[in-house]
């Protein structure tokens, strides 16, 4: 044959890196803060969250002792924002993190092996589906962190079973995602190539359908944060969250009626809110984006 | 018309696989099922390369990775070195799987995007232990340059920087890594180039001399299975209609399927008139195949004989097999 050197055809094209948007840098930033916030924001020396300043009741922000205004009661928002981060972040990210993996696996094993085990799993995901996030979690809250005067739960209970049931919302989410991505992957050839040489099924699943499908579950995943938020915030408004404005869903639930007298108690948190959420989402586009190499480029 | 049969079985030769009565069906709802093979038997003799070629939907592909068990065919045997597949456990079974390859039609498809080409050749040999990092990687520097692909310059590049080709070239040399006995060549070159199509032809000969392999080779194109086979088998809606070597199958074709089969190559002439009404139509659905012979709803010589009896396989002359009542003389 005279082709003894075949050149590969196209260049490597990271040399001419796109330059990345804008938003992905806020957005980033913004993720970057609030995950620093919730890990060491009980370093920063501002006042106690929990203890109410009865010489300020709902001054406006900017005032001399409280930066950030106090609620009606005298509670310093700064703190509040601070100490909210922490239970928001962690709450979102314990659930999706522990939720998508339990969800990939799942829907990523049931695609592979297909089947009984796959067709059980598909009709659990859906009717689980069918039930609105919220409406599943209020539900599952109701019942497992169940409280009144004779029966008071801890906060560390409600925090718990709060992200169990987040937990249980965003398996069948992810869960999907990660099934119909690996069913794509798994029908490939260099699947039944592996085979072929006599890889087992585990290490094909964890070699070639896994790696393949994280660019779906991650972009998802990111989604799922901001949304799990927003499920925690409501429930916090519905007052079967975590009580006494832990979160930021909760200042929110605790200052609503306050609006008309000092309307920062609701917007300093509903922005918080908002914020994490778009900036989760936009980084979710991102890393979808950069992650998603089209092998079909000939 | 094609049949079943076993006439053209050499039981005397240095076979390297028997398949009798291979039947692959897959239930596609209730009570409907497609018989994608039925009762194909074919041996395979050491150094020899069998050519499966038949139009689409005929069942070669189903044929190719049912010999492989995947999956596992409804019946029949695979005898692979002397040793039966289809009843053997998991566990023996992937011990045999090194020494019987595969090499798929889709190159851009057979290779996880997501891995450099050092990892691809380095699967097959890490998932078998076949030495430290250092050995499998003068195994896979090898394995390239068998391949005529510049070591230095490919092994860190993903399936998505390559043309089909070169694609197809690494493929060749993953199905190498293990050494095998046999590899079965799933259309390899129908999605590439034609002037890609020879180098690759070339490169698989040459594999084939230097490794001392086995090979089936599937494909529609009647051009290229005459250049590489040594025998080639005729399949029509999941049976065999015509066995024979090549230049015998071509200038003293039998079997009415065959016949139109080497009448539709097209010929690069454009004063040729072009050759019409061969066969007419679709192949009847695998689901419910015509009784007797499956291919009289198109043959022209097709009789009652044809749709009460089914035709075996017999010798026309030597070497040359046909499953046909009325086999062209």
């Amino acid at each position: 044959m005279s082709d003894t050197q075949v050149q590969p055809v196209i260049e490597v094209v990271a040399s001419k890196k796109k330059k990345k948007p804008v938003g992905f840098y806020i957005a980033s930033t913004w993720i970057g803060f609030v995950v620093l916030l919730g890990l060491f924001g009980w370093l920063i020396p501002v006042r106690s969250w929990d203890s109410s300043d009865y010489d300020a009741l709902g001054v406006g922000p900017f005032s001399p002792h409280h930066f950030l205004g106090t609620t009606q009661d005298g509670y310093d928002m700064l703190s509040g924002l601070i100490n909210g981060a922490r239970i928001s972040v962690f709450v979102s990210l314990i659930a999706v993190l522990i939720g998508g993996s339990i969800g990939t696996f799942i829907g990523v094993t049931s695609a592979y092996y297909r089947g009984m085990y796959d067709r059980v799993v598909t009709t659990i995901f859906n009717v689980m589906l069918s039930i609105p996030n919220l409406v599943l979690s209020l539900a599952l809250l109701s019942v497992l962190a169940y409280s009144d005067e004779n029966h008071p739960t801890t906060t560390g209970r409600r925090v718990m079973v709060l992200i169990l049931s987040l937990i249980i919302v965003i398996i069948p989410i992810l869960g999907r995602i990660g099934r119909g991505s690996a069913l794509q992957w798994s029908g490939r050839e260099f699947v039944l190539a592996s085979k072929s040489m006599g890889t087992k099924n585990f290490t094909i699943i964890k070699k070639h359908i896994l790696p393949n499908v994280a660019p779906a579950i991650l972009a998802i995943g990111f989604l799922a944060i901001g949304s799990v938020m927003i499920v925690e915030g409501s429930l916090a408004l519905l007052g079967i969250g975590i009580p006494g404005g832990a979160s930021w869903g909760s200042m929110l639930a605790a200052g609503r009626g306050n609006i008309a007298y000092s309307p920062h108690e609701v917007y300093m948190p509903a922005l918080c809110i908002a914020f994490t959420v778009i900036s989760c989402n936009w980084f979710g586009d991102y890393v979808r984006n950069s992650l998603d190499k089209r092998e079909a480029k000939i | 018309m094609a049949g079943s049969g076993k006439a053209h079985m050499r039981p005397e030769g240095d076979r390297v696989l028997v398949v009798e009565d291979l039947t692959v069906e897959f239930k596609i709802a209730k009570d409907k099922v497609v018989k994608a093979v039925s009762g194909v038997s074919f041996d395979l003799i050491r150094g020899e390369t069998l050519a499966v070629v038949g139009e689409s939907g005929c069942g070669k592909s189903t044929l190719g990775k049912a010999i492989l068990q995947l999956p596992k065919p409804t019946s029949g045997s695979v005898n692979f070195l002397s040793e039966e597949l289809t009843t053997m456990s998991k566990h023996d079974l992937r011990e045999r799987r090194p020494s019987m390859q595969m090499i798929f039609q889709d190159p851009v498809s057979s290779l996880d995007p997501r891995l450099p080409v050092s990892e691809v050749l380095a699967e097959p040999l890490k998932v078998w232990n076949k030495g430290n990092q250092v050995e499998i990687d003068a195994k896979i520097d090898e394995l390239l340059n068998a391949v005529n692909l510049d070591p230095k310059v490919v092994r860190d590049r993903r399936s998505y920087e390559f043309s089909g080709g070169q694609c197809q070239r690494i493929s060749i040399a993953r199905s190498l890594a293990l050494d095998p006995t046999m590899i079965i060549c799933d259309e390899p070159v129908s999605a590439l180039d034609v002037s890609v199509q020879a180098q690759i032809l070339n490169l698989l000969q040459d594999m084939k001399d230097r490794y001392g392999l086995t090979l089936i080779f599937i494909s529609h194109d009647l051009a290229v299975v005459k250049a590489v086979s040594t025998r080639v088998m005729v399949m029509y809606l999941g049976k065999v209609c015509e066995v024979a070597p090549p230049d015998e199958l071509y200038l003293n074709t039998k079997h009415h399927y065959t016949k139109a089969l080497v009448g539709s190559v097209p010929i690069p002439d454009p004063d040729r008139a072009v050759t019409k009404g061969l066969i007419m139509g679709e192949p009847p659905s695998p689901m419910n195949p015509p009784s007797g012979c499956r291919f009289r709803t198109r043959c022209p010589a097709a009789t009652e004989l044809c749709a009460n009896e089914e035709p075996q396989l017999r010798e026309v002359s030597l070497g040359h097999f046909v499953a046909c009542h009325h086999p062209i003389d």
